[in-house]
């Protein structure tokens, strides 16, 4: 029976504090009388029993009932304290949201498994052998010899023109071996994979293509199997489909089997190849490795010397795909992190400030037979109200960051997608949401035992202990004057250089112009001169659209990713020469591209390809020739290939920044189109006012020529530039928020100190102000008081601020040192700011009646 | 604390069962927790028989709604528990419980003239 009784104050205890505090004792009466009176010992279990299910019956109501009453009170104090609410609440909102957006973004790399079988016994094989390279007998007897791993498969990613059932389009597509939807585990939906020969010539001729083509070009047709579909015009039968969530090496479209043939050089774009392999059964990632590294230094003794950063090893997959996206979102989550702890800690304060001058509410109310339970229930489930309301807006941030860092960095596969509406994100958000609000539930319920332990509550004068809390909490301001100091230093420097990336003349004018992107891989275009021929069909029918000025097509574009080629030229009769990058374009191209001629001629319809060898020149090959600056009509030669025939230079243009405003501009010489043909081009159209209509009539214009030949990346250049902005775009806008957030968290950390040592010294100030002292002269005096630790923070900071500048130029070249300007800037905005904080938080001074200041003595 | 703005009466209405029987019991006297579960047990013939936790939330509700409060005088110190709480009925509460009961006299009424009700055995 003891224990029984005691079991039950144990249950008791988990009913909320008002209704316990009120009916404690009663109940336990009651249990231990209707207990006695049961007299047998099944009525004494048909008791027991009833008595747990009311418990759990009326244990929800009661909770849900008091959490109201209390949440209605909660929303009554935040609403009579709107101001300094508002910036906890903000203060919170940007400190969740950032470490839950940035959690986002790991969530997606690093936690999210990927959508194959055992991801994580999946790995890169790292090697510089490129064992696929020496073709398929040795791929497959280097992967049977293997020790380590128990099937590898290659993969060579590329873009390429497919083409189907009349339509066409510009798709990354993956040449793999047989055996790459085997290892990986992502078997078709259906129809099936590679058979083991098909990465055999002559017998791949097959396909899978991705759930995504599938729905795009097939409606989702399942009688696509065996339909014949064309890769850069090679046709082949599709024989499955992908599941939806699969898309390796990279957002891929369609999958055919590999040769192994690679003196077939690829028409255009980087030959490339990878490897994965999955782990044998058994091996630790750690033996797998050790494993394969004894391997690769028996079979190339001198690979790790020479490879550098390609050494041979393993890396499980997750992590190369992530590459250096994992160590920047690592370190940001630590950042975000530790901004949170300081928001935390500074609202913390905040609240603290507020409980104190609440102290003679709280304990009115402890006098009235409020018990501590029921305050600190009260204090918990304000904290608690202020957290969720900051978590749920904290949301929204998140939303936008993790939208940003897609912008910027979006992880390769689609499966990997940076989202907020993740179970793993969202639960993550409410874990740090309660922790957060248990810690300031926990900060001032300890204040309030404090305050029940004094002898008489309300009289007790505080304020005369603790000058040791003050003194930290003034070195908690000195810390983050200087901490704050150094990120908005950082983010006037960043700001700045954005704007200067922003005015940068780049050597063409990027207003309205259209670009569209066509290739003649594989379409019946595919010969010398009939390329030619479609360019010119092309650039007539650009020509006639209404509204186009002047049309032309270039091979390598400025603010197109792309890879070039160059040689060494040498200007005739001297030793002069320069290292340049050649690039094929049509007549008009610099007039549409806004790029002045600073000598001699453009191309005209004169450079045809049977007469004279010509080009025209930038203004930085002229320099780096150094043999003055009139070359208009001197001859140029290009020392690779041997035997290449001179040209000559008939025109000078000034240098163009091709790789965006960060870029310096280098050496480059063009040819006429008709002279050295490429296989693809990007068209550019200069047109009269708004560009976003022209994009589709403009691609219409060139998809007339061949309805087969893919017309693709279509976009305004200024939208091409805004792309090459996005990643200084970024880093400014996170360096920007973050300054902008710790001079907001610096005010409501100043704010929260002024203000609880106000509340300290009410009693002082009554004296003051009774004894004559004018309160203006007062607040003055408290003022100077709680600046000065601020204003030894700021002098602290400048050192850390200079260092910082100097990081941020490794992470962007444009960014410039921070110098006294920026710091004597920063400083005083900050000085500013602090000093109109300081300044409300003393309002209260004019308040203070001295003779109720004194009465409480 | 006076209430500042008394509910009318019709919005008590109509009162869960265990509490009218409550509020009629309670309609005779004070009454401790226990006793009043108790009370209702015997009225009911045992056919309503609260749990604590039900009992002390409609207690609770009652008290908050100005139903019953609690009473300071206590019975003999010698014969009571400290643990104890003793309860009775307000004016408003006794107000309440006469307007249930009306409106379950206007129910009966209505089934009576609609189908009639056959006589108690």
């Amino acid at each position: 029976m003891v224990d029984l009784s005691r079991f039950y104050r144990v249950l008791l205890k988990l009913y909320p504090a008002r209704f316990r505090e009120e009916f404690e004792g009663p109940l336990e009466r009651q249990f231990a009388d209707e207990y006695r009176e049961a007299s047998t010992r099944s009525a004494r279990a048909a008791f027991l029993l009833r008595a747990l299910a009311d418990f759990a019956l009326t244990l929800p109501p009661e909770i849900g009932r008091e959490v109201r009453q209390d949440l209605s009170y909660a929303a009554r104090v935040y609403r009579r304290r709107a101001v300094v609410t508002g910036l906890a609440l903000t203060a919170l909102a940007l400190a969740i949201g950032a470490t839950t957006g940035v959690f986002s973004v790991v969530n997606a790399l690093l936690l999210r498994s990927l959508p194959f079988r055992e991801p994580e016994r999946i790995v890169q094989v790292q090697t510089p052998s490129v064992p696929p390279l020496a073709g398929r007998p040795q791929f497959y007897a280097w992967r049977d010899s293997n020790p380590s791993l128990a099937d590898v498969a290659a993969y060579f990613p590329t873009e390429m023109n497919l083409g189907l059932a009349g339509q066409s389009a510009r798709l990354p597509i993956a040449e793999t071996s047989a055996n790459f939807f085997a290892l990986l585990g992502g078997e078709p939906q259906f129809g099936r994979g590679f058979a083991a020969d098909e990465d055999m010539e002559g017998r791949d001729g097959v396909a899978v293509i991705a759930f995504s083509v599938w729905q795009q070009f097939f409606g989702g047709d399942p009688r696509v199997l065996g339909q014949t579909i064309h890769l850069n015009g090679a046709p082949l039968t599709v024989i499955g489909v992908a599941p939806p969530a699969f898309d390796f090496p990279g957002k891929t479209a369609v999958w055919t089997p590999t040769v192994f043939d690679f003196q077939r050089v690829p028409l255009q774009g980087v030959f490339y190849g990878d490897t994965v392999g999955r782990l044998k059964p058994g091996l630790s990632l750690p033996q797998a490795r050790t494993m394969f590294e004894a391997e690769a230094r028996r079979l190339i003794p001198d690979s790790f010397t020479r490879a550098g950063r390609l050494r041979p090893s393993l890396i499980p997959l997750q992590e190369r795909l992530a590459g250096t996206v994992r160590q920047a979102s690592l370190v940001l989550l630590g950042v975000v992190a530790f901004v949170l702890l300081i928001a935390c800690a500074n609202v913390a304060h905040l609240l603290l400030s507020r409980v104190a001058e609440r102290r003679r509410e709280l304990m009115i109310r402890g006098a009235l037979g409020a018990s501590r339970a029921r305050l600190v229930q009260q204090l918990i489930t304000e904290s608690t109200l202020l957290t969720a309301a900051s978590a749920a807006a904290g949301l929204g941030v998140a939303h936008w960051a993790a939208r940003l860092a897609a912008m910027t960095q979006p992880g390769k596969l689609a499966s990997q997608v940076y989202t907020v509406l993740d179970t793993r994100v969202l639960l993550f958000s409410v874990g740090v949401a309660l922790i957060t609000g248990l810690v300031f539930g926990v900060l001032p319920a300890l204040l309030i035992g404090r305050l029940q332990l004094a002898m008489d509550p309300l009289r007790s004068q505080p304020g005369s202990r603790g000058s040791g809390a003050g003194r930290m909490r003034a070195a908690l301001v000195v810390l983050q004057a200087a901490f704050t100091l150094v990120l908005l230093a950082g983010s006037i420097i960043m700001g700045r250089s954005f704007l200067r990336l922003l005015r940068t003349d780049l050597g063409y004018r990027t207003a309205n112009v259209v670009t569209l992107n066509v290739s003649l891989a594989g379409t019946r275009w595919e010969s010398a001169h009939i390329m030619a021929q479609y360019y010119n069909d092309a650039l007539q029918r650009l020509r006639t659209v209404p509204g186009v000025d002047s049309a032309a097509a270039v091979q390598f574009m400025p603010l197109i990713e792309s890879f070039g080629m160059g040689s060494t030229f040498e200007l005739d009769s001297s030793h002069n020469s320069s290292i340049a990058s050649t690039i094929a374009a049509t007549t008009d191209y610099f007039r549409t591209m806004g790029t002045d001629l600073v000598e001699g001629r453009e191309f005209n319809a004169a450079d045809r390809a049977n007469s004279e060898r010509v080009a025209v020149v930038n203004e930085e090959f002229v320099r780096r020739v150094g043999a003055g600056p009139h070359l208009v009509g001197r001859r140029i030669t290009a020392k690779w290939p041997p035997g290449a025939k001179a040209v000559t230079i008939v025109g000078i243009v000034r240098t163009a920044r091709a790789h965006g405003p960060s870029d310096p501009g280098s050496p480059q010489i063009f040819f006429p189109a008709e002279q050295w043909v490429p296989g693809f081009v990007t068209f550019v159209a200069r047109v009269r006012g708004n560009v976003e209509p022209y994009l589709p009539v403009c691609r219409d214009a060139v998809q007339q020529v061949d309805g087969k030949v893919p017309v693709y990346d279509v976009k305004t250049l200024d939208e091409r530039l805004s792309d090459n902005l996005a990643r200084p775009r970024f880093y400014t806008t996170a360096v920007l928020f973050l300054g902008g957030f710790a001079l907001l968290l610096a005010l409501v950390g100043i704010y929260g100190v002024a203000s609880y040592s106000i509340t300290q010294r009410t009693h002082e100030i009554g004296v003051r102000i009774a004894v004559g002292a004018p309160s203006p002269g007062v607040r003055l005096l408290l003022a100077r008081q709680s600046l000065l630790p601020m204003l030894l923070g700021l002098a602290g900071g400048i050192f850390p601020a200079v260092a910082l500048g100097k990081y941020l130029q490794h992470l962007i070249d444009s960014a410039q040192v921070v110098d006294a300007q920026t710091c004597g800037a920063a400083a005083s905005l900050l000085a500013a700011f602090a000093a109109v904080a300081v300044w409300s938080a003393t309002r209260r001074v004019t308040r203070v009646d001295p003779m109720a200041a004194l009465r409480a003595e | 604390m006076a209430k500042l703005t008394e509910p009318a009466i019709q919005d008590y209405l109509p009162l869960p069962l265990p509490v009218f029987h409550m509020l009629l019991a309670l309609s005779e006297g004070e009454r401790h927790g226990y006793g009043l579960k108790r009370e209702i047990l015997r009225r009911t013939n045992g056919k309503l028989n609260l749990g604590s936790g039900a009992l002390y939330g409609s207690i609770s509700r009652m008290i908050e709604q100005g139903l019953i409060e609690e009473s300071e005088e206590r019975p003999d110190f010698h014969l009571d528990d400290e643990r104890r709480r003793y309860y009775r009925i307000t004016a408003l509460g006794r107000r309440v419980v006469q307007a249930e009961a009306v409106r379950l006299q206007h129910l009966v009424r209505l089934a009576e003239d609609t189908l009639g009700l056959p006589e108690l055995a």
